[in-house]
Formats: structure tokens, sequence, C-alpha cells
């Protein structure tokens, strides 16, 4: 389907809801938002069971993604449209996963849910029609993501990481936002050598994304340079999935998501911390790489 | 690296920091930083005692109460709302200006203002949970 960036607008979204090769996808940080309506078609999604290994803290394998794709009809010719609330933070995260599975046309409706709604267009509560079509085959990219094993070595490759989360949690002040005492890591703090740039400065007041220039200019701002790659993190990997899709997909920059971030670096025994507002030493990381 | 280096600053601003800057400068820079970093710390205190509060049951309240948290939520995404799209909000569900003021009172107020704009607390975010529960999905 032709005719639109990466981020997509919501009148070209509502102009397009009859195309028969759009997929809708809505996943809300609040699955149950979705019962005060959602896109006319649009597919529900709930983060923590339908794009999370059920059983292992994981992204869900092939198979498990072949089986979703199968359910919301994400055919080879399919344009998969993603949108949620809190500014597409979850949906963001659908987008990464769906793009490192291999399907090729992923978008997110720009200002997600919030500017569907401010804007009053239509909301249905009709579950959406059953697909008929063989779905892709998925095919992962690891390019798109990156463990923690491998962060020393890119690191002293010349990768720069970007901790992505509040300020409050970059320099250890808190270990997680309020309201998710569930993520919590056991130590406070950042990856040692890691730039703090939180995710919603690529936001405007109302959640709409910056234009292009902007974008740039905030990433000129926080000292990042855009010529390197890009290692994002934040708690649990949806934060930095907003800004992988920000960096990666609309401004064609060469990042991945370091999907186990925080709660993880921040949890295992072992793993050198930064403290304050210091970025610190990338040297740290080096008694990680034997 | 010749003339001026860029650093990366606490938070990640960065800063073209030349040979000889005053130190003046550097030490206000300097101050400002600990300042943000004490706003920071201040209000990880303040969501640690949010989120205690927010443990006790709450109290029955009418539906359109719900439904201004509910709006808030929806229409205010990550940065929250302007207060003039709160206050088109709370009209819209019947409250004047007093009535709105009533979100922002207490210890366990369900709505707080943060940078001009209007977002959930910690209470306030549990409220609307309970409330989404409360309303039928498809085919329920």
């Amino acid at each position: 389907m032709s005719g639109a960036g990466v981020v997509v607008t919501t009148e070209w979204l509502e102009a397009h809801l009859d195309d028969p090769d759009l997929v809708v996808v809505e996943v809300d940080e609040k699955p149950l938002i979705h019962r005060l309506g959602h896109i006319p078609g649009a597919h529900n999604l709930d983060w923590r069971t339908d794009i999370q290994d059920p059983r292992t803290r994981d992204i869900p394998g092939p198979a498990a993604v072949r089986e979703l794709w199968a359910k919301l009809g994400v055919t080879r010719s399919s344009t998969v449209v993603f949108y949620g609330d809190k500014s597409n933070w979850y949906a963001s995260y659908g987008a990464w996963l769906f793009r490192l599975h291999g399907a090729k046309d992923v978008r997110v409706l720009d200002g997600g849910r919030q500017r569907w709604v401010v804007e009053d267009r239509p909301l249905s509560k009709a579950a959406a029609a059953p697909p008929g079509a063989a779905p892709l085959k998925p095919k992962l990219d690891p390019g798109l993501r990156i463990g923690w094993r491998e962060i020393p070595a890119a690191v002293r490759h010349g990768a720069q990481l970007v901790d992505v989360r509040t300020t409050a949690e970059y320099i250890g002040a808190v270990i997680s936002e309020p309201g998710y005492p569930e993520e919590s890591a056991q130590r406070p703090g950042h990856i040692p050598s890691a730039i703090g740039m939180p995710w919603d400065v690529m936001l405007d007041p109302s959640g709409l994304l910056l234009p292009e220039p902007e974008l740039l200019g905030q990433l000129a701002a926080h000292g990042i340079d855009p010529e390197r790659e890009l290692i994002l993190y934040c708690r649990i990997g949806e934060r930095s999935a907003h800004t992988w899709f920000v960096l990666n997909e609309v401004l064609g920059l060469e990042a991945r998501n370091y999907d186990g971030s925080w709660i993880e670096w921040g949890s295992m025994v072992g793993m050198p911390i930064a403290l304050g507002e210091d970025p610190g030493d990338a040297a740290e990381l080096e008694r990680l790489a034997d | 690296m010749s003339g001026t280096e860029r650093k990366a600053g606490p938070t990640g601003a960065a800063a073209e920091v030349a040979p000889g800057l005053p130190s003046a400068l550097a030490g206000i820079r300097g101050e400002l930083e600990k300042l943000r970093a004490g706003i920071a710390a201040i209000e990880g205190r303040l969501a640690a005692v949010e989120q205690e509060e927010a443990q006790a049951p709450a109290k029955e309240r009418p539906r359109r109460y719900y439904e201004v948290l509910v709006a808030v939520y929806e229409r205010g995404g990550r940065k929250g709302l302007d207060a003039d799209a709160f206050g088109a909000v709370g009209k819209e569900h019947g409250y004047d200006r007093r009535g709105l003021g009533g979100f922002f009172t207490g210890s366990r107020a369900p709505l707080r203002r943060q940078d001009g704009r209007v977002t959930l607390s910690v209470q306030g975010e549990r409220l609307v949970d309970s409330y989404l529960v409360t309303l039928g999905g498809e085919g329920e």
C-alpha cells in the first residue's frame, strides 16, 4: 500500500479503513481501554499475553508469531498499522516485534489512540472480521535486537548506548516509574557510558511525533551522534521500542533494541552500574567481555 | 579533537565545552544539574508515597467521576491534558472549575498537575483500571 510513510496520519488511516490489505492493530498499556471502542476493524492485542512468550521472559518465537499473524490476517501484501494508548508506547513494541520477525510494511499511527479520540473519529465495539488468507511466514532479523552479552563488544566497536527512561530512573533516584512496582529491577542506575534521552522528547505536547529536523535536533541536544550504531534500552524494552521506531524506521539510522533492558541488567549479579548524572565509563563494560 | 569538545551532560544534554570556559558558567551548569537531579529524587520519593497511598481501598464515586479520569488517560496520552482541554472534559461531564479542583486534593488525589498539564496520579491509574474492569467487552 503506498501513499504514506511509516508514520501515518489519522486522515490517511480513516481513508484506507476499507482497504483489504490493511491490518490495524491496537496495543495498549491498559488493554481494557479497548472496551470503550476501537478503530473500526482493529484487532486488540494484549502486550502481556499476545506479544510476549507466555513462559520464558522473551519475545514470541516464529511459530507463535505465525499463529498470531494467521489470527490477524497478516499476509505478504499486508500493511500493518499499529496504534495504542500512552502515545504508542506499547504499540511501538508491537511494531518492533513484527519488523523483527520479518514483516516488511509496518507503520504506526501518529498520535495513537489519543489523536483518534481527540479528533472524534469513528470508534467501533464490533470484533474484527476473521481473516482468510494464508499468513506471512516469519523470518527473524537479528539485526534489530541485541542481548546483554553482545553489548560490551558493540560498544567497543563504536556503538552508543542510549537510556530512554525518565531522568529519575537514569540517575538512580527511582528503580521504576511510579505505578510499575511489578517491573522493578534489583538495583537503580544506568549502564555505564549510556546517554540519557527520555523517549518522550520525541513527541510534542499533543502526542504527535516531532518533525524530522526536530527529531535530529533532539539527538544533537542530547549529545547523540546519528552516525554511530545506537543501542536503546529502557525498563522492559517498550519505551525503547518507540525510540527504535523513530530512529530506525523514521530517520533511517542504525539502531537496535536491547529489550532485556534495565529489569535484566539491574537484576543480574555482577553487572557494572553507573549512578547519578554522569554517563560513566564504557571501560567498565569490559569486565563482562570475558 | 580540536577546538571544542562535544560532551554529553548528566541527563544526556550536550554542551559545547571550549577550552578556558569561564568557571562561573561551568559552576552554574553544575548547579543546574544538581537541581535537576534533586527534582528527580523528590519526584521519586513522591511516587513512593503515592504508591503506598494507592493501596488503600477506594471510596465509591459516581460514574462521571471515573469518566473524567478515563478521558484524561485516553485524551492526554503520555504528556497529559492542558488546562483548556481538561476544562472541556470536566464541562462535558458536568463539573465546574470548583468541582474539578476536588480531583487534585487530598493525599490520594487521582489527578496531578505536572509542567502545567493534567495527568493521572498512581491512584488515578488504579481507579481507571478498576472502572474499565466494570465495562463489558466484545461478546461479554
